[in-house]
């Protein structure tokens, strides 16, 4: 039984550069979003529901994010976890563009959640839609690479397999899926912050 | 479980993290882009079959075997499958193991480099590299939560197995139930890891040093001379589709 | 700011230092303590549980104010260095420091960069590392676990990787907050190895602690707080004269391993436990005979194997073995000898097999973990529900659910906290929470991980007082523990583990006392005849 009231930072000064613990927390939070992400994305397997995980992961994900948050008192935190989170999409086999989505909508998310002075409800709940936004960096290798790419899966597994993957990774469907992860990250979001008020801030960790 | 335990001592292949990198780089490139022809199939073939081979040699032939029996099999079901199954089946069946086909390898590489990487190797590298301390900390905490957070979710589905809780019985529930003590106790733990990394001097001004041997050898020139061939196999293929074909 | 100490200047001067928390819930705060440890001795900051003692360990090596916020009046001085003003790198050049908890303080993956961790953060000379690591690695018989993952070591492996990592940096004042929480006895002893060491190489130690009888001769200052106040200052001599009572009344735990297995006869000179204030207290030693007439727990062929480099290996054998009904049986033996193996596999939860059989009903793995029940070491790993109540209703079936849950909250002194979340209470409340669920599925076993590490005199005592309703009410316990004051207090037999068998199992009275105290100075002695090897090597995770 560890004296479980370890210290709160939310009372950590807001701006200012970041220290050793804020690149702690970082990391630590990293891998709890990695995991969530990665266990619901496991479910995205099956192809008819891969483009669903742009709806189904930022419902989770919110829970961590949100948590994360109340850490996050300075500006550069959200980027880094966005970076993070792209670069391990790269590691285990995503493609790197996450890296690149990762980082704008980290960097975006970052801001919105600094105009609302680090404290504001509702700039969480957007932070966390744009946020979320990061996951359709998973599926751009169907947009920009389809060139290369579809030929040689065309050749591999018959047209059948191709027209039915293009139905729904037409390039017009890129927005929707956008859309998508926009507005389950704001549901997401909510979630979050439900959870938040109903076991974390109890329990006296956010 | 052992995954992601790195001990130093177990290892028989020892890569510069650096080497892993490009390595990484080229499996991932390689194996996204693809290309066509045959050359470019066996330069796939090639890069695909790397990740198995790295795990094997480094201890792990259970694991090894284990990926690359997935990922044969879920390739042997989408190429067999695919003629057969007509329909709605056909675009479950062949998309799902396609899918899971195309993570196998470049998950058995990410196995590789977490396994066999430790937190002082990895920060000895991204010093050598330069990298700014905003990125080497919160990835080297990462290398170092991923066992934790394992050891922390095991401990929970016990105690939830204990209690009768599972997704059947609990549905959405159930996902709270393991949510929020894993997330408790990994900010705890968090706490916990920041003090003793602080009290230790971790984020101070100083030049930090590295007592960790890290540099390359025959078997990392070996590695990057593959990845290097390869993705230019690869950048030839596409830039002069005619000639390499 | 380091070196250049005049000699037999403190190394360490609190002066008039006051403390408290921002935000209020990260711990007890302190006022007016000063204090001032020289070169080669030993403070020991004992009080009860809440009294500000590892808040002033904190302010030793500047965690305070730097990473737990909060304001901070006085002086802290570490051989002149002012730690409230400087940053926290330059205080770790001075300071080392170890943890409660050896799962969450090392940062590296592999020991021997977690040894070197401290050095190349201050940047020493890589060659000055690799001696210094070597040295270290020496001082704390590590060489053959240098290259081991941290994960695959046990606790107290783990710690003596956390002393040998504070060692290395030659640190003029090493601070230590509860190291013994999670220890054995022969870990223990190795503590107080550890400590004797840096006491002869003259620098300064800091210890805060409940467990205080490894310390027995070795501090130099006792400092009791409390209510973050410092209350009484002895000699380690003086110390040692105090009357036992007075120690009892202090709320304190025994002095000196002879007093820790002492059989309890002054029981009723005791304070009460928190909460209990009139019951229970009297029924300190163990008495009860389990009742006759149901049929004994019965092992059988119990195994559990864990997964060690690709290979199974037995990590359990266990032929057979009977618990006579509620009878309360302390598990002991050293850590890695398979204690909460076999606490895993009586409840079917990791890859076991054998019998459990109960009231003629033998149960495979997977009804086992329907019938008997772990109470976790770390008890935040089993509560999920977002009120007590909530909690212990979770699983309960039948009309009259409710009604039994607040009669069990009632038993366990719940009742009050019945709407609040289970994460809001102490550490103790939240262990009972974990025995109130066991209690609403009716479990006939109940077994516990360790349920005193980390607790003072009071709290052990709560949870004896716990363990004794739970018997009550009917349930067969084991409690794994290398408690022997909890041992004492209320268990009933006891079973000695060793490298995966029980070795031993006999009855707790008076005339067997002396069994288990020579199961404990056994393995306190195995240590003191410098390092077994074979218990060096990592243990699997199993």
């Amino acid at each position: 039984m560890a004296s479980s009231n370890a210290a709160s930072p939310t009372t950590a000064k807001t701006g200012g550069r970041l220290g050793g613990k804020d690149l702690i927390n970082i990391g630590i939070f990293t891998a709890i979003y990695f995991v969530v992400v990665f266990a619901v994305a496991c479910l995205g397997f099956v192809p008819i529901l891969m483009a669903a995980i742009c709806g189904i992961i930022p419902l989770i994900a919110g829970i961590p994010y949100l948590l994360f948050l109340t850490r996050a008192r300075k500006f550069g935190m959200i980027t880094i976890l966005g970076l993070l989170t792209g670069i391990i999409m790269f590691i285990t086999g995503m493609g790197y563009f996450s890296i690149a989505t990762g980082l704008v909508c980290g960097l975006v998310a970052d801001l919105i959640w600094k105009s609302g002075g680090y404290a504001s409800a509702s700039r969480a709940v957007v932070s966390h839609g744009v946020f979320s936004c990061w996951i359709i960096g998973n599926f751009l290798p169907f947009l920009i690479t389809a060139d290369t790419y579809l030929p040689t899966v065309r050749a591999q597994y018959g047209d059948a397999y191709v027209d039915e993957l293009m139905t729904y990774l037409q390039p017009e469907m890129y927005p929707v899926l956008l859309l998508a992860c926009f507005v389950t990250g704001i549901i997401g979001g909510f979630i979050g912050r439900a959870i938040l008020k109903k076991h974390f801030e109890r329990a006296g960790i956010a | 479980m052992e995954f992601l335990q790195s001990g130093a001592g177990e290892r028989t292949v020892r890569l510069d993290p650096r080497t892993k990198v490009a390595l990484l780089f080229a499996v991932s490139t390689v194996l996204l882009l693809g290309g066509n022809g045959p050359v470019m199939f066996a330069v796939r073939t090639t890069m695909l079959l790397f990740p198995f081979a790295l795990l094997a040699f480094s201890g792990r032939v259970r694991a090894a075997a284990l990926m690359l029996a997935a990922y044969l099999g879920t390739y042997a079901l989408a190429v067999f499958a695919a003629p057969v199954l007509t329909g709605i089946a056909n675009a479950v069946v062949v998309a799902s193991a396609t899918v899971v086909s195309r993570f196998v390898p470049t998950l058995a590489l990410a196995y590789f480099v977490f396994a066999t990487t430790t937190v002082s190797e990895f920060m000895a590298a991204m010093a050598r590299m330069r990298m700014p301390d905003w990125i080497t900390i919160p990835l080297s905490v990462l290398f170092r939560f991923f066992p934790t957070l394992g050891e922390e979710a095991r401990a929970i589905g016990a105690a939830m197995r204990m209690r009768g809780i599972s997704p059947l019985r609990n549905g959405v529930a159930y996902l709270e139930c393991a949510l929020v003590p894993l997330m408790s106790c990994a900010v705890s733990i968090g706490e916990d890891l920041s003090a003793a990394a602080l009290a230790r001097g971790l984020g101070g001004p100083v030049k930090r040093t590295n007592v960790c041997a890290i540099g390359f050898g025959a078997l990392d020139i070996a590695v990057i001379a593959v990845s290097a061939a390869a993705t230019a196999a690869l950048a030839g293929s596409l830039a002069f589709p005619g000639v390499i074909a | 700011m380091s070196g250049g100490v005049r000699e037999g200047a403190p190394v360490l001067l609190m002066d008039n230092v006051s403390f408290s928390y921002a935000g209020g819930r990260s711990g007890a705060g302190v006022a007016g303590i000063s204090l001032s440890l020289r070169a080669g001795e030993v403070a020991l900051l004992c009080g009860r549980s809440g009294c500000g003692k590892t808040t002033v360990t904190r302010l030793a090596n500047g965690l305070a104010p730097h990473f737990y916020e909060g304001t901070e009046t006085g002086t802290v001085r570490v051989c002149g260095l002012d730690v409230a003003r400087a940053e926290l790198w330059e205080t770790a050049r001075l300071v080392g420091s170890v943890f409660q908890n050896p799962k969450s303080q090392f940062y590296n993956v592999d020991v021997r960069g977690e040894i070197a961790f401290g050095c190349e953060n201050l940047g020493f000379d890589p060659a000055d590392i690799e001696r210094r690591v070597d040295d270290a690695t020496r001082a704390f018989d590590l060489a053959p676990l240098l290259d081991a993952s941290l994960f695959s070591l046990s606790g107290g492996q783990k710690q003596r990787v956390a002393c040998a990592s504070a060692t290395a940096t030659s640190p003029r004042l090493i601070v230590l907050d509860e190291p013994s929480s999670n220890l054995d006895f022969e870990t223990i002893a190795r503590l107080r190895a550890a400590i004797a060491r840096w006491k002869a190489s003259g620098a300064a130690v800091l210890v805060a602690e409940h467990r205080i009888h490894y310390l027995d001769s070795l501090a130099d200052q006792v400092i009791y707080l409390d209510e973050g106040r410092i209350a009484h200052r002895w000699s380690g001599k003086e110390f040692a004269r105090l009357e036992d009572s007075e120690r009892v009344r202090l709320g304190l735990r025994a002095r000196s391993a002879v007093e820790a297995l002492r059989f309890p006869k002054r029981a009723k000179s005791a304070p009460p436990a928190p909460r209990h204030s009139n019951d229970a207290s009297d029924n300190l030693a163990p008495q009860k005979a389990p009742k006759p007439e149901m049929p004994p727990i019965r092992f059988e062929n119990l195994t559990a194997e864990y997964r060690k480099n690709g290979a199974f290996e037995r990590a359990l054998d266990v032929p057979s073995l009977e618990l006579p009904r509620t009878s309360i049986t302390a598990l002991i033996g050293p850590c890695g000898v398979g204690k909460s193996t076999f606490a895993e596999a009586v409840c079917g939860l990791n890859r076991c097999g054998g019998i459990v059989e109960l009231d003629g009903e033998r149960l495979g793995k997977r009804n086992r973990h329907r019938r008997c029940f772990m109470v976790m070491q770390d008890v935040n790993h089993q509560l999920f529900a977002e009120s007590v109540l909530d909690e212990v209703l979770l699983g309960m079936t039948g009309d009259d659910r409710e009604k039994r849950a607040l009669d069990i909250l009632q038993d366990l002194d719940l009742d009050e906290l019945a709407t609040e979340h289970p994460l809001s209470l102490s550490g103790g409340q939240r262990q009972r929470v974990a025995i109130a669920q066991a209690l609403a599925t009716d479990r006939p076993l109940i077994v516990y991980d360790e349920p005193t590490s980390g607790l003072d005199f009071a709290h052990m005592r709560q949870v004896a007082d716990t363990i004794r309703r739970v018997r009550d009410r009917g349930a067969t316990q084991v409690v794994i523990t290398h408690d022997p004051e909890f041992v004492l207090s209320c268990c009933t037999h006891v079973a000695a583990m060793e490298s995966g068998r029980i070795a031993d199992v006999f009855p707790l009275r008076e005339e067997t006392v002396n069994r288990l105290a020579s199961l404990f100075l056994a393995y306190e002695r195995v240590e003191q005849s410098a390092g077994s090897p074979t218990r060096d090597q990592p243990k699997g995770t199993g």
